[in-house]
């Protein structure tokens, strides 16, 4: 169904009707300024990120053949721009002191206490050197399998697998001194 | 905390929203894009000769050192080096002004370097 109608606005907007990439970009607005945001983690930069993929898709619309769906070749040419953009000026670190101190384990509020911890983890994967923040950029936040982020990233499966692993590694000796206390329900 | 609940955590989405005036925004930035004419392309027809020409001096440049280095392969005293057969290159140096070429390429290299390496500190 979107795919129908990415195919009819682009036919559109090449042959002259620049009014068509607005159904393209209404379309695509929220995930690309939300797979930006996972990038940067700024608002506001997620918003000049997306901007700048959809200048880029539109220059380079008369380069996609339609053998890929028009998503595919959308945030393919986004997250190359993003990881390009995030290489020229990286984001700013986060801190582990900047992560919200955990709560009493027994917290009269355990959901609260439960968001903010995944929250901190979510933050968390920003301040990943960047090979292993990419990857857990698309396959976590993105929704890619490995394949995909292999294809994506341009690197051999298994390479992304000893990424997302490594990532995750890291993450949990990170996060190990902040969340000490575990919930007593999940504690293993 | 383990691989499964960084698993659970990571892959639960908090969706942001682009602010309103978003798409209205790149419509205005594409439309602006759309209207910029195309750039200049580079006249490779008319800058080939030129090409050409410096590729092929360039490449006769090994031929010359070659053929100087036989030509004084062939002279007596050959590998000696006298202040006699030095200062005739000196001189035409000197009066080439090379001392001040040098000088300028130096100049011209470290402010190079210098304006890459401040403008890379402030982005």
């Amino acid at each position: 169904m979107a795919g129908d109608q990415d195919r009819d606005d682009v036919r559109s907007v090449l042959a002259g009707d620049l009014g068509a990439f607005e159904g393209i970009v209404r379309r695509w607005q929220v995930p690309l300024v939300n797979l930006a945001y996972r990038f940067c983690g700024d608002r506001g930069r997620a918003e000049d990120m997306a901007q700048e993929a959809f200048l880029r898709a539109y220059r380079a619309l008369g380069r996609w053949r339609g053998d890929a769906a028009f998503s595919t070749w959308l945030f393919a040419l986004a997250g190359n721009l993003y990881r390009s953009e995030l290489r020229r000026i990286p984001p700013r670190a986060i801190a582990l002191d900047d992560l919200p101190e955990p709560t009493e384990p027994r917290s009269a509020d355990p959901p609260l206490e439960r968001d903010d911890r995944d929250r901190a983890v979510r933050r968390s994967v920003q301040a990943l050197p960047a090979k292993y923040r990419e990857a857990m950029i698309l396959f976590y936040f993105h929704g890619m399998d490995v394949a995909a982020a292999a294809r994506s990233l341009e690197v051999p499966e298994g390479t992304v697998k000893a990424r997302l692993s490594r990532g995750r590694d890291i993450l949990r000796r990170r996060l190990l001194p902040v969340f000490a206390a575990p919930e007593p329900k999940e504690a293993r | 905390m383990n691989d499964d609940d960084i698993d659970r955590i990571l892959s639960a989405q908090d969706e942001i929203l682009p602010s309103s005036g978003f798409a209205a925004s790149v419509m205005e930035a594409v439309r602006r894009d759309a209207a910029t004419p195309p750039p200049i392309p580079f006249p490779w027809a008319r800058a080939w000769p030129v090409v050409a020409a410096g590729a092929l001096a360039l490449a006769g440049i090994p031929w010359v050192v070659i053929e100087a280095i036989r030509q004084s392969a062939r002279s007596p005293g050959f590998g000696a080096i006298s202040p006699d057969r030095v200062e005739p290159y000196l001189r035409a140096a000197t009066d080439a002004g090379a001392h001040w070429l040098a000088l300028a390429a130096a100049l011209t290299l470290i402010s190079v370097l210098a304006s890459r390496r401040l403008a890379g500190r402030s982005v």
